[in-house]
């Protein structure tokens, strides 16, 4: 049996609950679900960047479980990557490429190129097969100018002026199809962007709430998180406080805090002691 | 998830943060312990909710014990809520192609006392919510219930019915979980740990 | 097919187990010793996989004793079940897992009080006032439930593990021979026939 010390240091995947995991399967345990961005993601260039957008809802089977997440992740300062799929995943995937672009940066002295990115994300993906299900969409400007690619959970990628994907990829597309032009200003295609994200809120069942976007230009980035919040809650009528007492309770225990404060006290230095020399 | 039974909630008030869970363990339909508890205390303000597969719950109770401690050793700190959070879904990501079966609450006060919940997935999805998270095998019961009673800035007391209200009508409709219930109110001067009188059916 | 109950009382714990040997349908041997003695105050009651417990058994067995040994100190049930565990959550974990389920009865002489572990195959813990394994659990904890005090005696301890085997005898379709309990008090585990 390996040493019995948690282990501090060590990097990568541990696979050792999978056999056990594996058996209770097999004895017709129920696994449990883990949380999916059934999503709408998007991505367009215009005249001078990209625009990024995603909607905001988190899902686990067909329960909402986030009800206003980010999708939109920082991997380095001028680029933002959409994430769809398994939701750890994205995370996990663009939290680790974004160290290894700030450590690339600092080991290059320059700002980091998108294709870059595209190469880092790809080979990880291709690397785990398409059991890593991340789908996702990377925007940035580079000394090349704006740039725009999809990345799918087996490590292929595309490179495109305008894309979409997730479950409300078709919904959005169809939106993009009919009104996507070459060189369009910053508003019409943040608006656009915007239009394609609400057409997935609207037609797809796995995607909701509200529209984040980010807008990537040479020198600037706005991340315009909520842009558009379409789902406004209807304020509650009435207040559901119980009157306190209602729970009955067997035993009550308070643990009261208290501040410790520690000063330090200078003392005189005449008075200070002094070894005898004889 | 459904091996054992179990269901915990956190909820954010006025400067002040609740947690609460279900007592059961169960085997099955079999109930073999009705002392069964499933949060632990993190940090003085903080604390971590474990619902799932009972040995998980257990084993993984010993490893956060264990990184927390080395934490506040190297740091010669507490640990804060937040970065909890992050330890709890790196240490579950870690496991992302045979994961452990909890889906882990945090919640307590930060070093300004700013409130602070969370929960994750059982591979690390953190989910940072605002007003309340839940977990266990109640979890659609309990959306319902938070959903509806949950309501901004609760002082603690009105906090804590609402969090036992929420939970012991959401145990009532699950099976799995229910035979008794703890709640903690967490606030910046004080811990209330309360053991719920609730339906032993 | 294996039974193992456990009741704790005012100053006492009793466990006891059937003592059938059972390959696939046929009893091999009746007169089995499911148990094992960890130190003077704790007990081990076992079942599942044949010889996985004896072997997982002896192991915490011998363990325990070496650390009494090393340390002069004897450990007490608390801190047997939480070691047991550990091993049996780190061996299903490994290609071949341990499949056992167990029983702990213990009196902590520190405290003064008598403590029963029940665990099952997947290294759940817990601390109970009674337990029991196997398929009698679902005839028994109710009736356990229903007649267990925190302040039971002795006899009235021998009286309802009596009462939960006669109700195994009359209700399960599976022949229940004799079983056998040991006691676990201040002043050691001693053995009572049933």
């Amino acid at each position: 049996m390996t040493s019995r010390l948690p282990s501090q240091a060590k990097g990568g995947f541990n696979f050792d609950n999978h056999v056990r995991n594996a058996a209770m399967e097999g004895k017709g345990a129920a696994l449990p679900k883990a949380t999916k961005t059934g999503t709408t993601i998007v991505g367009l260039i215009y005249k001078d960047g990209v625009v990024l957008g995603a909607d905001t809802r988190a899902t686990a089977g067909p329960i909402v479980a986030d009800k206003n997440c980010e999708k939109i992740h920082y991997l380095a300062p001028n680029m933002y990557c959409c994430g769809a799929g398994t939701a750890a995943d994205t995370e996990m995937t663009t939290s680790l490429i974004s160290s290894q672009l700030e450590l690339h940066r600092l080991a290059t002295g320059r700002q980091a190129r998108i294709v870059t990115a595209m190469t880092l994300l790809k080979q990880m993906l291709f690397k785990y097969q398409g059991h890593i299900g991340a789908a996702l969409i990377l925007g940035g400007v580079d000394i090349s100018g704006p740039q725009l690619y999809t990345i799918y959970p087996h490590g292929s990628t595309d490179k495109l002026p305008y894309v979409t994907m997730g479950s409300g990829s078709l919904n959005a597309m169809s939106v993009f199809e009919s009104r996507w032009t070459p060189n369009m200003d910053r508003e019409s295609a943040i608006e656009l962007v915007k239009d394609a994200i609400e057409a997935g809120i609207f037609n797809d069942l796995g995607s909701g709430s509200n529209v984040d976007v980010v807008v990537l230009t040479k020198d600037k980035v706005d991340v315009l998180r909520n842009y558009a919040r379409p789902n406004e809650r209807g304020v509650k009528e009435a207040s559901y406080v119980f009157r306190r007492g209602t729970t009955q309770v067997l035993k009550t225990s308070i643990r009261d805090m208290v501040d410790i404060k520690e000063t330090v006290e200078s003392i005189a230095t005449s008075t200070a002691m002094e070894v005898d020399a004889v | 998830m459904e091996y054992n039974g179990g269901a915990v909630v956190a909820m954010v008030g006025k400067n002040c943060v609740a947690i609460a869970c279900d007592k059961r363990l169960g085997v099955q339909a079999m109930t073999i312990s009705t002392e069964f508890k499933k949060i632990f205390q993190a940090t003085p303000k903080t604390y971590l909710g474990l619902p799932g597969l009972a040995t998980d719950v257990q084993t993984l109770a010993e490893k956060f014990r264990f990184k927390i401690n080395m934490y506040k050793l190297k740091e010669e700190r507490e640990i804060e809520p937040r970065t909890l959070a992050h330890l709890v879904s790196s240490t579950l990501y870690e496991r992302r192609f045979g994961p452990w079966f909890t889906e882990p609450v945090v919640a307590g006060l930060d070093k300004n006392n700013n409130p602070f919940i969370c929960n994750t997935d059982t591979i690390g999805c953190i989910n940072f919510a605002k007003d309340f998270v839940v977990s266990g095998t109640s979890t659609n019961q309990l959306y319902g219930m938070c959903e509806s009673l949950w309501e901004p800035d609760l002082e603690p007391e009105d906090l804590f019915e609402t969090i036992s209200q929420a939970l012991m009508n959401a145990v009532d409709r699950d099976c799995l979980a229910g035979w008794g219930a703890e709640v903690v109110v967490i606030t910046p001067d004080k811990i209330i740990t309360r053991t719920l009188k609730s339906r032993m059916d | 097919m294996e039974t193992l109950f456990g009741i704790t009382g005012k100053d006492f714990v009793i466990a006891a187990y059937d003592t059938k040997a059972v390959a696939s349908i046929t009893m091999m041997k009746i007169g089995e010793d499911k148990s094992r003695n960890l130190n003077d105050h704790s007990v081990m009651l076992y079942s599942g996989e044949p010889g996985d417990g004896v072997h997982f058994a002896e192991y915490i067995e011998r363990n325990v004793k070496l650390n009494g040994i090393r340390h002069g100190l004897e450990m007490s049930p608390k801190a047997v079940a939480s070691f047991a565990r550990r091993e049996l959550a780190d061996s299903l974990r490994s290609r071949k897992p341990y499949s056992v389920n167990l029983l702990i009865a213990g009196y902590d002489v520190k405290k003064d009080t008598p403590a029963l572990y029940w665990m099952d195959h997947l290294a759940s813990s817990a601390e109970v006032p009674f337990a029991a394994h196997g398929y009698g659990a679902y005839y028994c904890l109710s009736m356990m439930d229903r007649y267990h005090r925190p302040d039971i005696t002795e006899e009235e301890g021998i009286k309802l593990l009596k009462m939960c085997i006669n109700e195994l005898r009359t209700r399960m379709i599976l022949n229940m021979p004799d079983f056998v309990a040991k006691v676990v008090t201040k002043e050691g585990i001693r053995v009572v026939q049933l």
